[in-house]
């Protein structure tokens, strides 16, 4: 029997390349005779563009040439939608506004385009920039998203009688009913606000126009390279097979770099054929500040009623979300904040409402978490109201509510961004509760050490919160894997990487049906080029959806293998086996052939082919799930916090998590780490800031402040429930955002309880040490 | 960005108001303003350097001066843009003639900043405004005190205006007042010396 390498932590195949310097980024990409980009942005939020003064930076030696909306006939019009509208919802109403590729007439947020410069070099094309003066009339911004919506607000799009982008209603049960039997109700204003996902690598893109092979490649560190490639050609008039994107080794994708039609995409393809020279473009940190898309900022009106038990009856939740200044990603984000509110509690009356509002800030596509942790964060901080009011212990009233683990497959009755309604596949959240109560001691903490803290003046406090990750979505993805004439395997996807370890992750997963070893398959992901079928990575469906793929692919290449080396070694199949490199009849050792000789054979060069026959051992295929594989976990924290300067210290961090079976777990725990990074930096430090104009105030690192290691638990504690999912035969579910999902909830929540004797309570999230010490302020009405 | 205050001026009303209506003053008093021109009845247009942290560059300003009512109040409107941004304000400014023959000017604007002054200079904006505002008050007390002695003695009034580096050492002046207000940076002040000693006092005592 071969050895196992699925379920096993593997060092990442990838690793030595990235470790010794040798990857190649999107920025090592140079090209003789390559040009340079850079935008003009505009100053403004909210203005309208007059006219503009080109003329002395087209006069600057160096420079190609600068190009405004005028130079862009036919392509200057609203691009595609990134994602379709939520028809499947009965009653949904939506105004669809896709994002400009450069300001004609009117500035929606401040960074958006009205020119760009192409030029000899980056620093050239900066400079003349500073040569480029718009004319603009300002005009009062839309920044609250409750005043946008008020009659006379300015207008975001003129041609629409408000601001709001879309409404949609969903209910299960009668909350109104519920409500009436309840014993208390508790309702809360709650506000989350908005982060970047600030990938250590920026945005950018390289584009080569060959014009003798009528070819365009394209370089981009997208998330989507297929929709990337279709969106081109179809723009530009040319056949898919004559754009191909490549995506280099990325660093960080996180959401933003899903989003194609980007003016930089839209308008560079452009001017690369329009000039027929190669030109690269790489945003600099404050235009990822500026014009890379972020997410998070919703308000919340939040109801709960509850028996005086603890037992909740039902939860309502009208809530508004900023859509930015287009919508192009529709309600993905909205619709994940409901379908993450009360999901993993058993609370049978559930209303939710959201009105998604059009402001002059940048444009909200998913960052890392996409719209869940909103959700878990109105959720989690409405059962600590509960609680708080019923004196109840909050791991108690959890515990109380959790979904039992025989009640699966659980119908939500709320559709979600795949627009079906979800359905909790599998889980075991009162198991997930019960062992992260344990490994923090729980109890010994709330008996004795929190006690003995307080006594001696010290603000200990803990937070423990659940929360589900609904992830690996639809619609679908494939996969190809070649055996190659000397036993090697490749394996061709179409998801991108953008550091998930998917070189390692997707061939162990060929690697366990092939017999061969981990490090001789070689895994390509986001090439056209090689494989032109599938819709992204977003949604933590890349292990669940093209894993799965590659797993299916595997297993035909592996049917096709036996089949032949059956005929061969005239054994039939049942006997056979695959291990290192060879099929072999299972106890004639020696009796074997190699996977790169059948290979060979099935290829043959001279001589005949029988009728039906496919050359190689090679095979396609394709899965989609008929909804996504819901994860779950539950964390707990110890803050200790200085109350005198608010600064909280991490003491411990416990996390018990479910991603069905993970493929390699060494690189589940480094995306759980990595997602609690995220959701630190959510909870406390991060926040974009836009000023009552429309300004963004947070455009650097100097302003917007990442947690540093510093900042970070001594530790993190991680636990496993392995509750397979029946949705694929891997059992697996995604993991991508796990770590980001619950982070500030039960942040915020340790904070309260270490600030005990302030009575200190925290709707809102993206807190610093002078917001808690308002707070605090407030509560001692101060 | 609010801005409010007042500055007492020692000297009489009519006099403060007569330099305040002198653009060469006001330019003198403004630090990085290259020049300030008379284009309208109470509007001047000008040129004004501005470096504020990591952001710098040339600003083509306007200022206008409405609701005058010599020499009580009027109000100022500033409406400058460059390459690193643009800043448009609207201040009220008071006069008001104290018994002891000073004068009291309090000031009560609102200034909104954009571009890459605000997205990344906004940390230092607040204190280089004080400190703008503050080197400006000093050099119009001087020109104030030039003025009234000429027209005492009935001489030319002489007033050099600070340069761009005393206004500089003005700015990196008023940054390290602001950290010697942080405790724990003032202890390092005290300690390190206090520090040192000790540690030569063992040395020497130690031979």
């Amino acid at each position: 029997m071969a050895e196992r390498v699925f379920h096993k932590s593997i060092l990442r195949n990838e690793d030595p390349q990235i470790l010794a310097g040798k990857a190649q980024y999107l920025d090592d990409i140079e090209i003789p005779g390559m040009l340079y980009a850079a935008f003009k942005r505009s100053d403004y939020a909210h203005a309208r563009l007059k006219s503009i003064d080109v003329s002395e930076a087209r006069a600057l030696p160096g420079v190609i040439g600068v190009y405004t909306a005028e130079d862009f006939g036919d392509l200057v019009k609203p691009g595609p939608l990134q994602v379709p509208p939520p028809t499947a919802i009965k009653g949904a109403t939506y105004a669809s506004r896709t994002i400009m590729p450069i300001v004609k007439d009117k500035v929606r947020y401040s960074g958006e385009p009205v020119a760009v410069v192409i030029a000899e070099s980056r620093y050239i094309a900066e400079d003349a920039c500073d040569l480029i003066y718009p004319d603009f009339e300002p005009l009062d911004a839309v920044i609250d998203l409750e005043k946008a919506l008020q009659p006379g607000a300015p207008l975001v799009h003129e041609d629409l009688p408000s601001n709001e982008a879309a409404h949609v209603i969903q209910e299960r049960g009668n909350y109104a009913e519920a409500a009436a039997k309840a014993d208390v109700i508790i309702k809360k204003k709650i506000y989350v606000d908005r982060v970047a996902a600030a990938a250590l690598e920026n945005r950018g893109i390289v584009i080569n126009w060959d014009e003798k092979a009528q070819m365009m490649t394209i370089w981009c560190g997208t998330q989507s390279p297929i929709t990337l490639r279709n969106a081109t050609a179809t723009r530009m008039g040319l056949f898919e097979n004559q754009v191909r994107v490549i995506t280099p080794f990325t660093g960080g994708g996180f959401g933003p770099k899903i989003n194609t039609s980007m003016p930089d995409d839209v308008l560079l393809t452009e001017l690369a054929v329009r000039l027929n020279r190669p030109i690269k473009w790489y945003e600099d940190r404050r235009e990822n500040f500026l014009a890379t898309t972020s997410e998070r900022d919703q308000v919340h009106y939040a109801e709960i009623a509850v028996t005086k038990e603890g037992k909740i009856l039902g939860f309502k939740d009208t809530f508004y979300h900023n859509s930015g200044a287009y919508d192009s990603y529709m309600m993905t984000v909205p619709l994940n904040t409901q379908t993450h509110t009360v999901s993993n509690y058993n609370i049978p009356n559930f209303y939710t409402e959201i009105t998604m509002v059009f402001t002059n800030e940048m444009v909200v596509t998913p960052v890392r978490g996409a719209g869940r942790p909103q959700g878990v964060f109105v959720m989690e901080r409405m059962i600590d109201a509960a609680a708080r009011e019923l004196k109840m212990d909050v791991a108690e009233i959890r515990r109380i509510n959790l979904i039992q683990p025989n009640a699966y497959p659980v119908s939500t009755g709320i559709i979600g961004q795949d627009f079906v309604e979800g359905v909790l596949d599998s889980g075991d959240y009162p198991t997930a509760l019960a062992k992260v109560m344990a490994m923090i001691d729980y109890k010994k903490f709330r008996e004795e050490i929190q006690p003995k803290a307080r006594a001696a003046g010290k603000h200990l406090g803990i937070g423990i919160c659940t929360f589900t990750e609904g992830t690996g979505v639809g619609p679908y993805e494939g996969a190809k894997i070649t055996v190659g004439g000397n036993g090697k395997v490749s394996v061709a996807t179409g998801v991108a990487t953008q550091g998930q370890a998917h070189y390692t992750s997707f061939a162990q997963i060929a690697a366990e049906q092939l017999g061969v070893e981990v490090k001789d398959v070689k895994v390509i992901t986001g090439d056209t080029g090689a494989f032109a079928w599938g819709a992204g990575t977003f949604a933590s469906r890349g292990a669940t959806v093209a894993g799965t793929a590659i797993h299916l692919a595997a297993v035909k290449v592996k049917d096709k293998a036996l089949k032949l080396a059956s005929k061969i070694l005239e054994t039939p199949e049942s006997e056979l086996e695959l291990v290192g490199g060879y099929v072999q009849v299972a106890d004639i050792p020696g009796k074997k052939i190699s996977l790169g000789e059948l290979a060979s054979m099935a290829n043959p060069m001279r001589g005949t082919f029988p009728p039906g026959a496919e050359p190689g051992l090679e095979a396609v295929a394709y899965y989609g799930p008929p909804y996504g594989a819901t994860g779950a976990g539950c964390m707990a924290m110890i803050l200790d916090v200085d109350a005198e300067t608010m600064k909280p210290k991490i003491e411990r961090l416990v996390i018990v998590h479910d991603c069905g079976i993970p493929i390699n777990p060494m690189v589940v725990e480094g995306q759980v780490h990595g997602g609690i990074q995220m959701g630190i930096g959510n909870a406390f430090f991060e926040k974009v800031f836009y000023d009552e104009t429309g300004q963004l105030l947070t455009a650097s690192f100097m302003d917007y402040l990442f947690p540093q290691a510093t900042d970070m638990p001594p530790k993190i504690e991680m636990g496993h429930t392995e509750i397979p999912s029946p949705l694929n035969p891997l059992g697996i579910k995604g993991v991508g955002e796990a770590g980001a999902i619950p982070t500030p909830a039960v942040f915020t929540q340790a904070l309260e309880d270490a600030l005990y004797d302030t009575g200190v309570e925290i709707m809102e999230s993206n807190l610093s040490p002078s917001k808690v010490y308002t707070y605090v302020q407030k509560a001692k009405g101060a | 960005m609010k801005l409010e205050g007042e500055h007492v001026f020692n000297g009489p009303r009519e006099d403060v108001w007569e330099m305040f209506y002198d653009p060469a003053i006001l330019a003198s008093a403004v630090p990085g303003m290259d020049k300030l021109d008379v284009v309208a009845e109470n509007v001047y247009e000008g040129v004004m350097n501005v470096r504020i942290g990591p952001v710098s560059g040339k600003f083509q300003g306007k200022l206008t001066l409405t609701d005058v009512v010599e020499p009580e109040n009027l109000t100022l409107t500033v409406d400058g843009k460059g390459a690193p941004g643009y800043g448009k304000g609207v201040g009220k400014v008071n006069f008001t003639q104290n018994p002891d023959g000073t004068t009291t000017l309090k000031y009560d604007g609102d200034m909104n900043i954009g571009g890459a002054l605000a997205s990344v200079g906004q940390r230092m904006i607040d204190s280089v405004a004080k400190s703008m505002i503050r080197s400006a008050f000093e050099t119009l007390d001087k020109a104030l005190e030039a003025r009234l002695a000429a027209k005492k003695t009935g001489t030319e009034v002489n007033f050099t205006p600070p340069t761009q580096t005393e206004f500089a050492a003005g700015v990196a002046k008023d940054m390290v007042g602001g950290f010697t207000k942080v405790p724990e940076l003032r202890l390092i002040l005290y300690i390190l010396p206090v520090v040192t000693i000790l540690v030569i006092l063992a040395l020497v005592l130690g031979k």
